[in-house]
């Protein structure tokens, strides 16, 4: 029983690797698309992938080093945690006006339109691995107990939130680097 | 059915209008300049409103500025 679940937690794993493997692969710029300078919200996804990365980043060294209960009842981690959001998204906005006021005269035309909507599928599937990754974890750790600490409620929240950014600005930011279809 | 490409002459239409430059076009047809770069290298296909902006703006009709070119 424990070989089996060993087996499926590997090839979980392997299979997880491989698609991430597969987005760095796709972030580098394809040949047709090198020396194009950058674009006003490509560059807002850089911004958003640091952003996301050292928030999440944050949420998971509260949560190892005061583990999920104690991020829960421990009042100055969360405000911490909430000073980490806070500064992230004030960094992000404060990003977005001063790329804005750099720009040409059209910040954003039809093409990074169709960029941002092509970035969804990205956010979804990052949104879909972290539901998966959760409610399988907590099931197969709680299942014995029969319920789960309620602590994890506000982590999956938050973790999926900020996954789902993540996954959005990775998406722009592959949208930008792979080769646009030319087929009429 | 024969694969399709759209094939463009911006390139050529700037530099016969006063060696106009990306941003000026970018600017005149509401776009960014690298949304024109993608297209002289005619690595993006644009909307039938843009294609028609960027016609006006040269003072042709559109099959003069984009044309449908049979690949295969």
């Amino acid at each position: 029983m424990n070989a089996a679940w060993i087996g499926l937690a590997l090839l979980g794993g392997a299979l997880a690797l491989l698609a991430v493997g597969r987005f760095v692969w796709n972030l580098r710029p394809q040949r047709e698309m090198r020396g194009i300078p950058i674009t006003p919200l490509e560059k807002l996804g850089w911004v958003g992938l640091g952003v996301t990365s050292f928030v999440g980043l944050g949420l998971a060294a509260l949560v190892v080093f005061e583990g999920a209960a104690g991020f829960h009842e421990n009042q100055s981690s969360r405000l911490i945690f909430w000073a980490l959001l806070m500064s992230g998204i004030g960094v992000w906005a404060s990003a977005w006006a001063v790329i804005k006021r750099r720009s040409g005269e059209t910040v954003v035309d039809e093409r990074d339109r169709a960029i941002l909507a092509g970035s969804l599928s990205v956010e979804s599937v990052v949104v879909l691995l972290s539901l998966v990754a959760w409610t399988v974890t907590l099931t197969e750790v709680y299942w014995e107990a029969g319920a789960i600490p309620l602590a994890y409620l506000q982590l999956l929240f938050w973790s999926t939130l900020i996954g789902g950014a993540f996954g959005r600005s990775l998406g722009i930011v592959m949208g930008y680097r792979r080769e646009i279809p030319v087929d009429a | 059915m024969p694969k399709d490409r759209i094939a463009n002459h911006i390139r050529r239409l700037r530099f016969e209008h006063g060696e106009m430059t990306q941003q000026d076009l970018a600017n005149r047809v509401g776009c960014t300049r690298q949304t024109i770069i993608v297209l002289e290298k005619e690595r993006y296909v644009p909307s039938l409103s843009l294609a028609f902006r960027i016609a006006r703006v040269f003072g042709r009709a559109v099959e003069d500025v984009f044309e449908l070119v049979e690949v295969g």
